[in-house]
């Protein structure tokens, strides 16, 4: 579960990123968090990430109260959260396979555990044949589906995407968001921050439109006004 | 499930960050090995003086010779009246025997010179050496001496000991200051090293990060980057100071043999434990700096 009390961000130069936001997002849920430029997203994303912290009010994220929480619990805390970002950023030295293992090292995974789980973690992102290649070798929408993989690896119960499709084909956009779904399907909460109208469109899942810092419309089955 | 961090992996990320930066890596090896050098080099020289200060009994000592044919009573009479005197702190009897096993000892390799030298035609005397309390006692003790029956030469070079610990006290201050610059560099030059070297891996914290990789996972090769470059600085320190001691013993022993340098094998393990030990905290403070600048930034 994750929630939101009367959220409040401010910046040290006067700009209110956010203005009182109360959201709760339950376990399995997907959920779009929609808005223009400057709407609040990606501070939503920051405070979500543990980037940053409210300047008032509360989130809660599971077992966490990231208000509270203490710096050297964060690394403990983001092992919760599989994140995507919209550049992917992948190691362009490292091959698929180990881009992927990456995130299982640096969580102290043993490297049996490693060795079963990444090709099972790929073949769940359609890309089981792919271990051995580096991500400049894929599309951009494969390379999504690897950072899609990494993002699941540590089998997190949150999933975050930060504009996943910004820098993918609309075929690909697709397939990406088929995968977000099926991933939701297995019981993973899902939230994407976007702001393709299309996209939210088609899925007809919760969509949390924010306007200046403010939740205007939260809706199931909503579209991208 | 148990998590496992592999030792190999952190030296395994430091290496390859040294090699990615090899221009900077080398200047802050080179830096550091020259500071240990130059540090080695000055604690070898303050060394010597000392050990040689000693062997020339000029430290707050002065040795009264006795006839050489005075006998044994009139050599235990002269010391008693020594011990009396005051601002005589203690004072040691050293038999001519005694004597010429110590010339021989300062002879080193040169003893065969004293071969033919045996206790019957031991041309020395008995000795005494007295240690003084106070510099102050120095002058009436040397009257004293030099006019006591029996004596038949005194032997107080404190004004020669006090020149040497000046010059000695001297270059200390200067090795001393010489050497904080050296290190304020050194660190300096690492702390940018380390700098590098995390702003080249900045995209890779930045995705450790995210997925929960704690602060002590992400310093660690960096501190193992540091002891690295202590480590090789203070290897090559320790090979390049054999070398010039090796060196300069061999001039000094040709050119000025009343000088005793200290074997370089008697010294050689406290000297590489310091190197290392230098050498290391040197590298870690230079990193643990950058890395603390870094992570707060």
């Amino acid at each position: 579960m994750i929630e939101f009390r009367n959220v409040k961000k401010h910046y040290p130069n006067g700009t209110v990123a956010l203005d009182g936001v109360d959201l709760r997002v339950e376990d399995g849920e997907f959920v779009f968090i929609v808005g223009r430029s400057g709407a609040g997203k990606t501070t939503m994303m920051k405070l979500l990430l543990r980037e940053e912290k409210a300047s008032s009010g509360e989130i809660i994220v599971g077992d966490y109260n990231l208000t509270k929480l203490r710096n050297y619990k964060v690394p403990y805390y983001r092992r919760e959260l599989g994140v995507v970002f919209q550049d992917f950023r992948l190691f362009k030295d490292k091959t698929v396979y180990e881009n992927v293992a990456f995130a299982m090292q640096v969580v102290g995974t043993p490297t049996k555990l490693i060795k079963r789980r990444v090709p099972a973690i790929l073949n769940t992102v359609n890309l089981p044949d792919k271990g051995k290649n580096f991500p400049s070798e894929l599309s951009g929408g494969e390379q999504q589906r690897v950072a899609l993989a990494r993002a699941l690896a540590n089998n997190p119960k949150i999933i975050i995407a930060d504009e996943p499709t910004g820098n993918i084909d609309p075929k690909m956009s697709i397939e990406i968001m088929n995968l977000l779904m099926k991933i939701n399907k297995l019981g993973k909460t899902v939230i994407v921050v976007t702001h393709e109208k299309a996209l939210v469109d088609y899925y007809k899942q919760r969509v949390v439109m924010l306007r200046d810092g403010k939740i205007i419309e939260d809706r199931v089955g909503g579209m991208f006004k | 499930m148990k998590k496992r961090y592999r030792l190999s992996y952190f030296i395994v990320q430091a290496v390859k960050s040294l090699w990615r930066n090899g221009v900077m890596s080398f200047a802050s090896i080179a830096v550091l090995m020259s500071c240990l050098v130059v540090m080695g080099g000055f604690a070898l020289l303050v060394k010597n003086i000392n050990v040689n200060l000693e062997n020339l009994n000029m430290m707050n000592q002065i040795v009264a010779f006795c006839h050489p044919d005075a006998t044994e009573e009139e050599i235990v009479a002269v010391g008693d009246e020594i011990a009396a005197l005051d601002g005589v702190e203690s004072v040691v009897r050293i038999t001519k025997a005694e004597g010429l096993e110590k010339m021989k000892e300062q002879a080193g390799e040169y003893q065969d010179l004293y071969s033919d030298i045996n206790d019957e035609n031991n041309p020395l005397s008995d000795s005494f050496e007295i240690t003084y309390k106070s510099e102050e006692d120095v002058t009436s003790l040397q009257y004293s001496l030099s006019h006591m029956e029996g004596v038949r030469k005194v032997n107080a070079r404190v004004d020669l000991a006090k020149s040497i610990l000046k010059f000695k006290n001297s270059i200390q201050w200067i090795f001393i200051w010489f050497l904080v610059i050296l290190f304020v560099v050194t660190i300096f030059i690492i702390i940018n090293t380390i700098k590098l070297a995390l702003h080249s891996r900045r995209h890779e914290i930045s995705v450790m990060r995210y997925v929960g990789a704690t602060g002590w996972f992400i310093t660690l090769p960096f501190i193992f980057e540091g002891i690295i470059i202590g480590l090789v600085a203070s290897a090559i320190a320790y090979f390049v100071e054999i070398f010039a001691y090796s060196y300069i013993s061999k001039s000094l022993v040709s050119g000025l043999e009343m000088i005793k340098l200290i074997p370089f094998s008697e010294i050689n393990v406290p000297v590489l434990l310091q190197f290392l030990a230098v050498g290391v905290i040197t590298g870690v403070v230079g990193s643990c700096i950058s890395i603390w600048k870094y992570l707060k930034s």
